[in-house]
């Protein structure tokens, strides 16, 4: 397209057929201006639209069948449940120093219903920075260290072995349980579980095994869950050499529980296991509430924005609204639900939609306001969890085995009498139950419903079809801005040239300009390679400064500060110079830049949307005003224009706001307030980034740092 | 990897070849963090050294290589490379003989393409001359071969244990021998190179066009009309008429050394079902698609999808895809028998069954070649992109089907596609790049303006 526009430009006979194709790209690359301002804005609108577009959830696999059931969770389980409760928050089990007693206490509770029980020991393992974990399995390349038989942690494993079923399927149960400083929210949580655990002993329809696992959360619930999982999924035959949990001394007192036991036959040392996992539910119990009804509030995140497939969530969201009363709530970003320009845009587009709908009865979109408000606020907050790719609980961890899970944590409203207690058990039992009974009748794994949606409430979604295209119209400007710039560019060098007579002097010039035109990109090419080069080394260098003991965050991030300013600095003299110099600056040379540069971010915006979409949302946010309105600011002080002047304001904005520190810091002042804001802050978060192995920081490194230098490299261009 | 192409006259050529290799040995230590060798782009069933190993292991305890469809190369490579597979270093990475052994290819072949290079170039420098057009031209054979050797593709596929750096050097040598009139030579790169990955095959074409008139020079028709201006009939300054002496000496060479490689494989094979079983299990593996597994070509998901009953018409019909291109192109670039290689090769790693990144690192270097030429080659941004594009995205699109869940099939296939496309594009403006070049001297010797087409 390019050349043969430029072609047809300098031809003085008439103009040879286009193909229609090709007349249509050259008619969007020539008025790329007006093109890139119209799909920009609808792309910011369509983002807004969302909440407006999202669709009601509905139970997408047929073989589920939630709620068909009548409930058999009877007062019984309850008071089983209630007695498990009082047995761990009796002052006497918690006199033992390691906690070991309540499990003892839960180990034998499950015995006596007749499970499978085993301990697991595991010690808490320090997250690593696996820069390319994204692209290999989980299980690849996990490092031992050396432990110390001081800390470790033990997760207590009861499985019921399905009548019905063949062994190979299995649904887990995590409560997550602190035996040294429990509060009452976590044996609240154990009663639940074993009151459902007491009733699916009985039961027979149960076609899966059923695993419960109390994991040891004293080191973090994620930590215990995933190394239970690791265990699970990726038996490690380890040598002699490496200490292993087992070899601790006081370990071993949990076997004495053998000793005592009437039902010992049950308890092995070894590590047990049921078939592949179905789905997973991690049940908590909040321990102090504000609210005034029983609310249960959903947590579907996992590491780099994956979510479990809707299917489950709308099992839980069924159960817990239809059948249990229970209020369900997803995370919302509060800060939005007060905002008045967010108020007024919904009442936008409510009148909007009275009037469409009084002009065409069937058009009907309409939200009113203030449940726009909630949804954008849920949209917003489902966004940024999705962005930060940092797991929102345990259940992020049965992600990386592509086991779909879910956290739930109930919030009662709070009051200590004895009915209120048995109330809570009841319903929570109930609707664990139900989503046993549920995920039970599954015939293969969840694959019915979406993997890619975002969520407005816990009944409404937008799928991946819709949000794409706010997306895509975002980044649509950029390849032909990109085009227009680089026909612009090799057109003007095309003009600049002069004519000769002789047939050999045209050779002459002509080759040596033709060798520049076609291929002149390669300079501009070779400068956008180096900066995201030098991308690559400031994202690993946080590696190595983390190495460096006792050092506060502030102090790390100002010595990663000064290690990329100086690692740019080097890589520009040795890489860049000698060959900088063999082409002399050419004018229109920040156009050749700014189009690659423009193409490079259009490559990183489209891999990182499929990565993570959440992050190249926001990411295209910030850098596509940034990269389209980039122009050396010479020339606009030159022109001296209202225009240019305009121009000129916005990029001096925009080169400030998308620095990733000052677009994180200016975040957070919005969010938290601007008070306590703290330069160590920023390094903070990148560690927890790339502690959690979040694509996002490599996004941030590899993608949104360089255009920015790039960016900010063209504004300053000498030209 | 084309930036290097204008830095090369402030950047000393072995330089930038000792940066490749060290880069290469570098990444050599990293086997475990790179799990290059199990990637789809990198091994597919014929180029996997894994496959190999097996292979090898089979036949050392007596039983066909060929058993249980693991490994489909050729006899001759279990024999050479078999034993890199079980031999180990202590305290190196596994596999450190074969991957030395890949980098020497991938070294030798650079400086073949390097010397073919020098070839062309002073061919063309020649009839430039008997053309009296004056011209400063770019040193291709240096660029080619800093093409070839600094191509991520070629590195990922000399670090990610593939059998392609060897496939590659094979059809290196052969349109290196044809080029410098090595006929033995360029009959033993095409035999190995035919019998190691059977595409090759369709290069015979070129390589008589090479041998028959020489390296590539512009269409003889200017010659005649350039004397004819002149009017002087120089018969010295025309380039040769087609001789068919080389052409049969060379199809002497050829038959000599297929019937030498057939009997070592006999050789090799005679317990476990002779060359009939080795026919089968390559070539017959090869042209029937039995391996579905996902890898960067179309015709897996394609042959996924068909029904039973019209797979062998399909099969027919890929195929003949291939075959048909043959003539038509043979007939309009017949002057340039090297772009006819290069054109070829870039076609069969776009149609081939089972293509790999090897594939494409080896056009990607032989199109340094041509940059003289090619310097007014349209949309070079946009192919560039789209390269880096596809190259990052496809694994991306992997790991989103295979390891999270969350794709399927159809997201993985479509960077393939994105990739057959951006093929396609390439062969055609390279195509039509050099025919305008053509054209432009064309007009250059007759007066014409020049801006006339394009």
């Amino acid at each position: 397209m390019a050349e043969t526009k430029e072609k047809s430009l300098s031809d003085e006979k008439p103009k040879p057929r286009v193909r229609p194709i090709v007349r249509l790209g050259i008619f969007l690359i020539s008025h790329s201006f007006l093109v890139s301002v119209v799909c920009c804005t609808a792309g910011v609108l369509a983002l807004f639209l969302l909440p407006v577009l999202a669709k009601n959830t509905y139970i997408s696999e047929n073989a589920l069948m939630p709620g068909s059931a009548s409930p058999m969770l009877s007062n019984q389980h309850v008071s089983d449940g209630n007695r498990l409760v009082k047995d761990l928050t009796n002052p006497n089990s918690k006199s033992s120093e390691t906690g070991i007693e309540s499990h003892k206490i839960i180990a034998q509770y499950m015995l006596d219903l007749g499970a499978e029980v085993s301990f697991h020991k595991f010690h808490p393992q320090m997250n690593q920075f696996h820069p390319l974990h994204f692209f290999s399995s989980p299980v690849s390349g996990k490092i031992q260290e050396n432990y110390s038989c001081s800390s470790y942690g033990i997760n207590t494993v009861g499985i019921i072995r399905a009548p019905r079923g063949d062994g190979k399927e299995a649904i887990v149960l995590v409560t997550p349980y602190n035996a040294l400083k429990s509060g009452f929210g976590e044996a609240l949580s154990l009663g639940i579980a074993y009151s459902v655990f007491s009733l699916l002993t009985q039961v027979t329809w149960l076609a899966k095994d059923i695993i419960w696992l109390v994991a040891d959360s004293q080191y973090g619930e994620y930590a215990a869950v995933a190394a239970w999982l690791r265990e699970y999924q990726s038996p490690k035959f380890s040598s002699l050499s490496t200490p292993n949990a087992e070899m601790c001394p006081d370990v071993n007192n949990l076997f004495e529980l053998k000793g005592h036991s009437i039902s010992g036959s049950k308890f092995s040392n070894s590590f047990r296991r049921a078939g592949t996992m179905a789905a997973a539910l991690v049940l908590k119990v909040r321990d102090q509430n504000e609210q005034f009804e029983d609310t249960i509030s959903i947590y579907a995140e996992a590491s780099n924005g994956q979510m479990p497939n809707l299917d489950l969530i709308n099992v839980v969201n069924y159960l817990a609204v239809h059948r249990q009363g229970l209020r369900v709530n997803v995370e919302k970003l509060w800060p939005l639900l007060n905002s008045s320009w967010l108020k007024s845009l919904g009442e936008i587009f409510e009148s909007l939609a009275k009037v469409a709908k009084s002009l065409y009865p069937k058009w009907k979109f309409g939200i009113p306001a203030t449940e726009y408000v909630e949804g954008t606020a849920t949209l917003a907050s489902s966004l940024y969890y999705q962005a930060l790719g940092v797991p929102t609980g345990p259940h992020g961890a049965f992600r990386d085995y592509q086991v779909d899970a879910i956290t739930l944590e109930i919030s009662p409203k709070f009051s200590l009498d004895k009915v209120w207690r048995n109330d809570i058990l009841l319903r929570g039992g109930r609707l664990i139950e139900g989503v046993i009974r549920s995920v039970n009748n599954l015939l293969e794994k969840f694959h019915q419903s979406f993997f890619l949606y975002l969520l407005t409430s816990p009944s409404k979604f937008v799928s991946v079809g819709v949000y794409m295209i706010a997306f895509a119209l975002l980044i649509a400007p950029l390849p032909m801005v990109a085009a227009s710039l680089y026909v612009d560019a090799n057109s003007s060098s095309n003009y600049s040239k002069g004519d000769s007579s002789t047939p050999s002097a045209i050779t002459d010039t002509d080759e040596h300009g033709i060798a520049i035109r076609s291929w002149r990109w390669l300079n501009s090419a070779k400068l956008v390679f180096i900066v995201h080069l030098w991308g690559a080394i400031v994202s690993l260098l946080p590696y190595f400064i983390s190495q460096i003991p006792d050092c506060s965050p502030t102090t790390s991030f100002m010595i990663w500060v000064l290690l990329s300013i100086l690692s740019l600095l080097t890589s520009n003299s040795v890489l860049a110079s000698p060959l900088a110099c063999a082409k002399a600056t050419q004018e229109k040379e920040w156009a050749l830049v700014k189009s690659v540069t423009i193409s490079s971010v259009f490559i990183g915006l489209g891999l990182m949307s499929v990565i993570n979409f959440a992050t190249a949302e926001i990411g295209a946010l910030l850098m596509v005003p940034m990269c389209l309105l980039a122009r050396p600011l010479k020339l606009d002080v030159r022109a001296g224009t209202l225009r240019s002047f305009c121009r000129l304001i916005c990029n001096l904005v925009l080169g400030h706001i998308a620095f990733p520190p000052a677009a994180f810091f200016l975040l957070k002042g919005m969010l938290d307030g601007f008070g306590n804001a703290n330069v160590g802050d920023f390094w903070m978060w990148v560690e927890s980034l790339w502690a959690w192995n979040s694509a996002t920081y490599l996004f941030i490194g590899m993608v949104q740092l360089p255009c920015w230098v790039l960016c900010v490299s063209i504004l300053f261009h000498t030209c | 990897m084309e930036k290097v192409k204008k830095k090369i006259g402030s950047f000393s050529f072995w330089n930038w070849v000792t940066a490749s290799i060290i880069f290469r040995l570098i990444l050599i230590y990293f086997p475990k963090n790179l799990n290059l060798s199990s990637r789809p782009e990198v091994s597919t069933p014929l180029t996997s050294f894994r496959r190999l190993a097996e292979g090898y292991w089979l036949k050392q305890s007596f039983m066909s290589p060929y058993a249980g469809s693991m490994y489909h190369g050729s006899p001759l490579l279990l024999s050479l490379l078999g034993p890199l597979t079980i031999n180990r270093i202590e305290g190196q990475p596994n596999h450190l003989l074969y991957s030395l052994v890949s980098v020497i290819a991938d070294v030798v072949s650079a400086m073949l393409i390097r010397a073919t290079g020098q070839n062309l170039r002073l061919a063309y420098l020649r009839s430039l001359e008997s053309l009296d057009l004056v011209k400063q031209i770019e040193v291709s054979g240096d660029i080619a071969a800093l093409i070839y050797l600094c191509n991520p593709f070629t590195i990922v596929a000399c670090v990610g244990l593939s059998t392609s750096p060897i496939e590659n050097m094979a059809v290196i040598l052969c349109l290196y021998g044809a080029c410098s009139r090595l006929i033995p030579l360029a009959a033993f790169g095409w035999v190995i190179a035919t019998h190691l990955s059977l595409y090759p095959a369709i290069l015979i074409i070129p390589v008589i066009f090479l041998l028959g008139c020489g390296p590539d020079s512009p269409p003889r028709k200017l010659f005649l009309q350039r004397h004819q201006q002149k009017e002087v009939l120089n018969q010295s300054k025309l380039p040769p008429r087609f001789s068919w002496g080389p052409v049969i000496h060379f199809a002497f060479w050829a038959f000599l050394w297929s019937v030498y490689v057939l009997v070592l494989c006999g050789i090799s094979l005679k317990q476990f079902g002779g060359l009939w079983e080795m026919f089968k299990s390559t070539y017959g593996f090869i042209l029937t698609v039995e391996d579905l597994s996902p890898n960067i070509g179309v015709l897996w998901y394609f042959f996924a999808e068909v029904f039973e009953f019209f797979r062998n018409f399909f099969l027919i019909v890929f195929h003949v895809n291939i075959l048909f291109m043959i003539l038509p192109l043979a007939i309009r670039l017949r002057h340039r028998p090297c772009y006819l290689a290069f054109v070829y090769v870039a076609i069969c790693s776009m149609l081939k069954s089972y293509p790999s990144v090897g594939d494409s690192a080896l056009y990607l270097g032989l199109l340094g070649w041509f940059v003289n030429e090619l310097a007014d080659m349209q949309f070079s941004l946009f192919l560039f992109c789209g390269y880096v594009g596809v190259s990052l995205l496809s694994p991306v699109m992997h790991n989103l089907w295979i390891w999270r869940g969350t794709g399927n099939a159809n997201f993985y296939f479509a960077t393939a596609m994105v990739y057959a496309c951006l093929q396609i594009v390439l062969v055609v403006e390279g195509v039509s790049a050099m025919l305008n070049h053509d054209r432009k001297l064309r007009n250059l010797i007759t007066g014409k303006p020049q801006d006339a087409k394009s």
